[in-house]
């Protein structure tokens, strides 16, 4: 290995050793700080002339920090005269594209204003710690109990039939978050405090109610940051939009984490066999099912919409109200395979729904999914595999950012086991959910050998489905 | 073809210098929110159409999250682009990072460089900035940058605000000599210099002082005063070199660090910064600062850019 030099970011400086011991290297030198005034500062300590060098950064932590420490490390190299600068992000921040619901009108769904609320102070659902905290002890069979209290005595057979978990509004949660890019509750029932912001929001989306909110796409502008930086080459892992390769104008590798989670499944889950793999959200079935077929698994998938007012959901598909938008004190019935629930306020025209589309009736569940970040979609898709009669739950997750009290939701709901890779520190999550429900994955063997073939101008094509 | 107008963005902290633009331009800042997400990364959205219009973007950026005000203001610019805007220009007052300008040792980074071809990169048309600590960093722009002065603002204070006929003007380091000097110069007032060595960044060595300044009001001006310690330090030499008295005026404020603590216990009168960089909640914890409003001049310059004007009368004088 001549010519190599590897930096560590200030991010994951664990993970760049461990990829380091991989490659038998030493990990290069550099001083990481900031100036008194919060602008970073960087010190090279080793000669990069005509090196080809790789800077790994993870997009965690202080996402921003890091991503301009990257910049200016990419900036430095290359200015040193590197003669390929590599960056290697494990997670791939603003790899997300925000997306913004519309009403019916055109005017974007924005909740709040802003200076009434941040994502720190307010992390968006109040409900679902209640909830969970009320759901831990919750089996099957104490829903049914309380679905009873609601339900007449036909509906009521229909639930012991099939345990479908119409909750009692007060467990629901309030956020109407997806997967993605949470979005926030914007009904006022539950949220008095609220009601003057969203009198502001009402303003914001009255006074341009024909003109459809402008969302900017970070993508295209942060793959060319690191292309303005300097950089060369771009090594990631399991990206959650494959198409962002497309907004570079230079290389980009996208590693799978894939054949390490199959080679998890095989060996470290009991009866794998029988095991349902289930998708949490649309987007993500691709992946789930491709882990599926290589395994001969069956497949589940969970699929979110919103929906206007009168749902009509395809026979045989089990419907509750996951979005969370806040629901009114009666839920209503529809049919005995339809429930629906509106917000309590009434200016909303749409309804979340969840519904899962195959059996786990008596099966060992495993979610698959690229990356979890506020942990809605991950705990709601696991009551939802409980309530339907699932044994067991395992979340099988290539980054886990866990942001918000996202840890803690994990904690009280009823995953029984969490997989996650070492993209991003895991201290805290062994930290908060305890050794025995957190499995991290290493997957800094991936990345040295990509490096390693990478420098010696090999094909990394093998990696992809053998892993390493 | 369509009236193009002036549209006036601003990130959600730190708007006060955006206000106080907007009030002078009698317009109203355009709806626009940024949203942080738990995971720290951030989104932003637009409340009305810009297309084709002339985006002005003002924003304040002073210590602290530095980086986040960066992508933010990147994000911002990006989003603007990639909705139609015919122009748009970045008002940057205090521009970051504008001291990593050149490559003091082997390896160091040029990031000052760096930020001028992200803002580019991001679809910056114009940027607008206020007494740069070098001005050769125009010269790292693909675009134009108008960097304005705060000399006609602070000429307008000392004419206000001290007995400058007693007054000496005070350059605190050999770099900022020019500046000095030329601040001299419009008011007629004599000028010294204070030579320093300094061994590391943001920590000061031995100073001597160049020049009389005996029973004489002592004004230090520089560009930027970051932790205070050269001010305070600069005022210890002046007073025993028989000052009646020193007081301090800098454009760029970041009083970062223990800078509150070094001025407070300093033996500097006062200390004058201009809005550039937002300070209010600073002055609450320290009486011996006082601010110099600096908007009119950004309203003027965004005034005269949208219309086509000459911007070279606002480098001598004020506007009224």
């Amino acid at each position: 290995m001549n010519n190599i030099v590897v930096f560590a970011g200030s991010s994951h400086v664990d993970l760049v050793d461990k990829i380091c011991e991989n490659l038998g290297i030493e990990r290069s030198q550099v001083k990481l700080g900031k100036f008194s005034n919060g602008e970073t500062s960087i010190s090279i300590e080793e000669s990069v002339r005509e090196k080809d060098v790789y800077v790994i950064q993870s997009g965690c932590g202080h996402v921003n920090d890091n991503f301009m420490e990257l910049l200016i490390l990419i900036n430095a190299c290359k200015t040193a005269d590197a003669s390929r600068v590599t960056a290697v992000m494990p997670y791939f921040s603003y790899s997300r594209q925000p997306d913004i619901p519309y009403t019916a009108k055109g005017a974007p769904l924005i909740s709040k204003a802003k200076e009434k609320y941040t994502f720190d102070s307010h992390p968006g659902t109040p409900v679902p710690q209640s909830m969970l905290t009320v759901e831990k002890p919750t089996s099957p069979s104490s829903t049914k109990s309380h679905n009873a209290s609601n339900l007449d005595s036909p509906s009521k057979q229909h639930a012991l039939q099939s345990p479908t978990p119409l909750r009692p509004s007060e467990l629901r949660p309030t956020s109407s978050t997806s997967s993605r890019i949470p979005m926030i509750p914007n009904g006022k029932a539950e949220h008095p405090e609220q009601d003057q912001s969203s009198n502001a929001d009402t303003l914001f989306n009255a006074s341009n109610s024909s003109y459809k909110l402008w969302v900017a796409q970070a993508g295209t502008l942060i793959a060319n940051l690191l292309t303005t930086a300097g950089a060369d080459h771009v090594i990631t892992m399991d990206l959650h939009d494959s198409q962002f390769q497309g907004f570079f104008d230079i290389p980009v590798d996208n590693l799978y984490c894939k054949p390490i989670t199959q080679s998890y499944i095989q060996h470290h889950i009991p009866n794998y066999q029988d095991c349902v793999v289930v998708s949490p959200d649309a987007g993500g079935a691709k992946r789930a099912a491709k882990i599926a077929d290589v395994l001969e698994l069956s497949f589940a998938m969970i699929h979110k919409e919103r929906r206007s007012q009168l749902l009509k959901g395809p026979p045989g598909a089990t419907l509750t109200s996951g979005g969370g938008v806040p629901v009114s004190a009666k839920p209503l019935i529809e049919s005995l395979d339809l429930k629906q629930s509106s917000s309590g306020s009434g200016n909303n025209k749409y309804v979340n729904t969840t519904m899962l589309v195959g059996d786990v009736r008596n099966k060992e569940c495993i979610i698959v999914d690229d990356l979890v970040d506020t942990s809605y979609t991950l705990t709601r898709a696991a009551k939802l595999l409980k309530d339907q009669g699932a044994t067991k739950v395992y979340a099988l997750i290539t980054h886990g950012i866990f942001s918000g009290d996202a840890l803690n939701r994990i904690g009280q709901s009823v995953i029984d086991k969490i997989i996650v890779t070492n993209s991003i520190p895991q201290n805290e999550t062994i930290k908060a959910l305890g050794a025995e429900r957190v499995e991290v994955l290493d997957v800094s063997n991936i990345f040295a050998e990509a490096i390693r073939r990478i420098h010696n101008g090999e094909s990394i094509s093998i990696l992809f489905e053998h892993g390493w | 073809m369509a009236t193009n107008s002036i549209k006036l963005l601003a990130p959600d902290v730190h708007r006060n210098l955006a206000e106080l633009v907007a009030k002078r331009l009698g317009l109203k800042l355009t709806n626009c929110k940024l949203k942080r997400d738990p995971s720290g990364e951030v989104s932003f959205s637009i409340g009305e159409s810009v297309r084709d219009q002339d985006i002005f973007i003002v924003t304040q950026i002073g210590s602290g999250d530095v980086n986040d005000r960066v992508l933010e203001l990147l994000i911002m610019i990006n989003a603007s682009k990639t909705a139609s805007a015919r122009r748009i220009s970045a008002i940057i007052p205090n521009f970051p990072y504008a001291r990593q300008d050149r490559k003091d040792k082997s390896r160091a980074p040029i990031t000052a460089k760096l930020m001028a071809d992200m803002l580019t990169t991001a679809g910056c048309d114009h940027v607008i900035t206020m007494d740069l600590h070098a001005s050769q960093i125009q010269g790292f722009f693909d675009v134009p940058v108008d960097n304005l002065y705060a000399e006609p603002s602070v000429v307008r204070y000392i004419k206000e605000n001290i007995n400058f006929k007693e007054a000496i003007i005070i350059s605190p380091d050999a770099g900022g000599a020019k500046r000095a000097a030329a601040l001299a110069d419009r008011l007629d007032l004599n000028f010294a210099l204070i030579h320093k060595e300094r061994a590391r960044a943001n920590e000061v060595s031995r100073m001597v002082l160049v020049g009389d300044v005996s029973d004489k009001i002592c004004i230090i001006v520089d560009d930027m005063a970051d932790t205070c310690g050269t001010l305070a330090k600069a005022a210890e030499v002046l007073l025993e070199n028989k000052a009646k008295s020193v007081i301090a005026i800098v454009t760029h404020g970041i009083l970062s660090g223990k800078a509150i603590e070094n001025i407070n216990n300093s033996k500097l009168d006062r200390v004058v910064c201009t809005n550039t960089v937002p300070f209010e909640d600073k002055m609450l914890k320290c009486p011996k600062l006082d601010a110099i409003d600096i908007s009119s001049v950004l309203a003027e310059a965004i005034r005269r850019l949208h219309n086509g004007e000459s911007i070279s009368y606002l480098f001598k004088n004020y506007p009224l």
